[in-house]
């Protein structure tokens, strides 16, 4: 057996201002293999996209959240690692692509540039050199005529365009996990395949982990290949996607499952 | 459960620094003459003396007691600068509400006309307006009245555009209440709270502006002292006696403070959202 | 775009209609005789002050003078100044020039302070914050003339050596010029500093909230780089806009600032007409100078409506 790409134990959280806080994720543990597909499935406030930005140690701006447990990369300590080491893996080697791309890029940089900077950042190129990297990885998205829309700023593109245009900053330095945070949820549905596609084959093409993340069963279904169930900021029930939309044991889960609209995925 | 104790919040603190430092100008104000020690144009032989036990802050070129004259100079600013704000209040609330309230062509021309006085500098057009009319104290009032209208009709007529679709106006409406009535006893109550701060930024600004004009010579006519010509005055000797400068300023940044601090309690207090 | 202009345009032609009745009625509603103030004396016999009357429209109704008076001054002909016996916007332009560079000056220093303090304020928060709020609440309270007058005294006690009243006419030496205004300037900014510290650390608090920002930090760029191009570039908009707002407030100021450090601008002009009611001149100055702040909100306007496309696209 490979040791885990990401290796979670007791990771609790909660938000720093009040000090009896509830704790928003209660010592969960979980891994994921290098190049395995895992999803992370509960309702808004069950705790998921917390746990996503703790591996991240992201916090939303004017409110600090406390972590505790351990993260470990590639047998890494991330919870305790100094910023500078934290901001060399963030982007580079975990990436992550958020839920809502109407507002998730910078409007007055073009989305060139806002390409470039992550590869400058990690992979030491050239300004030339990262614009045509970022042509290919525009190209790669399935942006058409890249060369022209890297000058483009981000209110000239549409909402599923932005969302693989986040897609290309995620994937630019071929991280070895990719975390998508409701990756479709802001999009049409008619977008929204097209996006999972997208992230599928470069998952494939690019061996990468990934962590999905939705509210949603219909989204994960042949996108991943184990489940965790989330709810309370707890893992409520774990298991290969098969066997768990076949046979699911907790009654979470299967009012999840219930709740799914028939829409197949990837097809 | 029990609710912790809130603790003061800025605001209160602010409002209370705020309270205290005008209920002293208004002090000033009632009991200005009372308090000082000399008149006002009471000269003595030492002209530009430091501070003693007789003149505390000094006298100025001509020998007055410096500290009398702050006293007496302060009571003329501060009368020229309360009736002038609530003269400036008075028509911003009634051109603010006429135009928020009414709407239509009534609100067009109101706010065209009030566009027209706030395409000028504040500072210019009181300049143009009291070299214009004449330095009198009736004109000054006049001028900061005119200059500062505009931006409190804004500050009226901005909220009461919204609150006069709210349910309460309509149900006011519906059994039988007069319009007038309605814009007076159930409109403008809910506008109050912006109008508050902005009539305090007001007072400040105002200060600024009075204490401006008399210093440039376009304030109210000599004899009478005034913060802004005892500094103009004090100009010429300032090496000489730095108290006869440094005493009208600190007076100055003083009665602005206390607007300046009083709106910002306000506004925390109150919950307006800033500027 | 082009169509926007033109409307804003439009707009401001009623608003500058109005600013020049103002400036034309502040000017005849004065107190004593037109002609006489023109002549300069009050003793001068009544042939000649009808002379005067005549050769200045004055014995034609009010409506016509008016016309008269607009129609000249939209031909750039602003009358003749009673002291000085020239026309007046010929001696308005070059001192105009001075004040705008000392606006400009005053300008810059008021947006690097207020920029600088707004964003201490907004990102150190803390300590940092609130000194600077404090600091803020204070210079609102100081108005720039006694800024200025302390300035002086401060100077005239403990540096006499420095010539603070040494205005340099910028053709003469550029630098030296720049040198002698920067005082002034200072007296100018600090007030007007206070306003764009405040939007500034609004902005950059708003800014910080947004997704964009969180992206930035999971790309696992620097805090310098976030700080810069994510941070001060969106944030940069709105304050630029107030910045070009206060524009009116610094004119206002120049005029006080001027008269102190006796620089030849427009404002030092205004002040001597007023002395010698020299009133071509004011009306003169005030019509230009509500022109140019009419103009410059309009600009702001239409700048602000071009960015606000980009960065309001929802």
């Amino acid at each position: 057996m490979t040791a885990p790409l990401l290796e979670v134990r007791n990771l609790t959280a909660h938000f720093a201002r009040d000090a009896a806080a509830r704790r928003v994720v209660d010592g969960i543990s979980f891994h994921i293999d290098p190049g395995e597909a895992v999803g992370f499935v509960g309702e808004s406030g069950s705790g998921k996209s917390v746990t996503a930005r703790a591996i991240m140690r992201l916090a939303p701006e004017g409110s600090p959240v406390r972590w505790g447990g351990t993260v470990r990369f590639r047998g890494e300590e991330l919870l305790t690692l100094d910023a500078a080491a934290m901001g060399d893996i963030r982007g580079r080697h975990i990436a992550m692509v958020f839920q809502d791309p109407m507002s998730s890029l910078n409007p007055v940089m073009s989305v060139g540039a806002q390409i470039d900077d992550i590869l400058m950042r990690h992979t030491g190129l050239s300004r030339r050199a990262a614009r045509r990297r970022t042509i290919e990885l525009l190209d790669l998205v399935g942006i058409r005529e890249p060369a022209q829309r890297a000058d483009d700023h981000p209110h000239q593109f549409s909402g599923g365009m932005r969302q693989r245009v986040l897609i290309a900053i995620a994937v630019s330095c071929q991280p070895a996990l990719l975390i998508a945070d409701e990756p479709t949820t802001a999009l049409d549905v008619t977008v929204q395949a097209q996006i999972l596609r997208l992230l599928m084959r470069l998952r494939r093409e690019l061996g990468m982990a990934l962590m999905l993340i939705t509210h949603d069963f219909g989204v994960i279904a042949g996108m991943v290949e184990r489940v965790y169930v989330m709810n309370g900021g707890a893992i409520v029930e774990t298991g290969p996607t098969d066997a768990l939309f076949a046979a699911p044991q907790h009654e979470y889960t299967r009012a999840l499952l219930a709740a799914v609209p028939r829409i197949e995925p990837g097809g | 459960m029990t609710e912790p104790k809130r603790p003061r919040s800025h605001g209160q603190i602010l409002l209370a620094v705020g309270l205290t430092m005008l209920a002293l100008l208004v002090l000033l104000v009632l009991f200005g003459p009372l308090i000082a020690p000399y008149g006002a144009a009471k000269t003595s032989p030492a002209s530009l003396a430091g501070p003693s036990a007789a003149h505390w802050l000094g006298t100025d070129s001509i020998g007055r007691d410096v500290l009398s004259r702050l006293i007496v100079g302060g009571r003329g600013t501060l009368i020229i600068t309360f009736t002038a704000v609530a003269a400036a209040l008075a028509a911003g609330l009634i051109l603010g509400l006429a135009s928020g309230y009414i709407g239509g062509r009534t609100d067009l021309v109101i706010m065209r006309l009030l566009d027209v006085i706030f395409a000028f500098p504040v500072f210019l057009l009181a300049i143009a307006v009291v070299a214009a009319l004449g330095p009198t104290l009736r004109n000054l009032i006049l001028t900061i009245a005119i200059v500062y209208t505009p931006t409190l009709a804004r500050v009226v007529r901005g909220p009461v555009l919204s609150v006069k679709r709210w349910d309460h106006v309509e149900a006011a409406r519906s059994v039988g209440i007069g319009e007038f009535t309605i814009a007076v006893r159930h409109v403008l109550p809910l506008v109050i709270s912006p109008v508050l701060v902005q009539t305090s930024l007001t007072l400040a600004n105002t200060i600024f502006t009075v204490t401006a004009l008399s210093f440039l010579g376009l304030g109210p006519p000599p004899p009478d002292p005034n913060w802004g010509s005892m500094l103009a005055e004090a100009r010429q000797f300032m090496e000489l006696a730095p108290l006869t400068v440094i005493g009208p300023a600190a007076a100055i940044v003083f009665a602005s403070l206390t607007f300046v601090v009083l709106a910002n309690g306000l506004r925390d207090v109150l919950d307006v959202a800033g500027r | 775009m082009i169509r926007m202009v033109a409307l804003r345009l439009a707009l401001m032609l009623p608003i500058l209609l109005g600013v020049s009745i103002i400036a034309f009625v502040l000017m005849r509603a004065l107190p004593g005789d037109f002609a006489q103030a023109s002549a300069g004396t009050s003793t001068i016999s009544a042939e000649a002050l009808d002379t005067i009357r005549r050769s200045l429209g004055l014995d034609l109704p009010v409506w016509q003078q008016y016309l008269r008076w607009l129609l000249a001054a939209l031909g750039g002909d602003l009358g003749t100044s009673f002291t000085l016996r020239k026309p007046v916007l010929g001696e308005l332009l070059p001192r105009l020039a001075v004040t705008g560079e000392l606006t400009l000056i005053a300008g810059l220093m008021a947006m690097l302070l207020g920029v600088a303090t707004g964003l201490a304020s907004a990102r150190l928060r803390g300590a940092v914050d609130w000194a600077v709020r404090a600091w803020n609440s204070l210079l609102l309270a100081v108005p720039n003339f006694v800024i200025a007058t302390l300035i002086v005294l401060l100077f005239g006690l403990y540096f006499p050596s420095v010539g603070i009243f040494n205005y340099v006419p910028f053709a003469a030496d550029p630098l030296a010029n720049v040198a002698s205004l920067l005082l002034p300037a200072l007296s100018l900014a600090l007030t007007v500093s206070v306003t764009i510290s405040e939007n500034t650390r609004a902005a950059v608090l708003e800014v910080a909230s947004q997704d964009y920002v969180m992206v930035a930090k999971a790309k696992g760029l620097r805090a310098r780089s976030i700080l810069a191009n994510y941070l001060v570039r969106n944030a940069l908009t709105p304050v630029i806009t107030v910045t070009g707002l206060q524009l009116a407030a610094l004119l206002g100021g120049s005029i006080l600032i001027e008269t102190i450090f006796t620089i030849p601008g427009m404002g030092q002009f205004l002040f001597d007409s007023i002395a010698s009611r020299d009133y071509p001149s004011i009306q003169g100055i005030v019509l230009l100078a509500a022109t140019i702040v009419l103009l410059m909100n309009v600009i702001v306007d239409i700048a602000y409506a071009r960015v606000d496309a980009r960065v309001r696209y929802d």
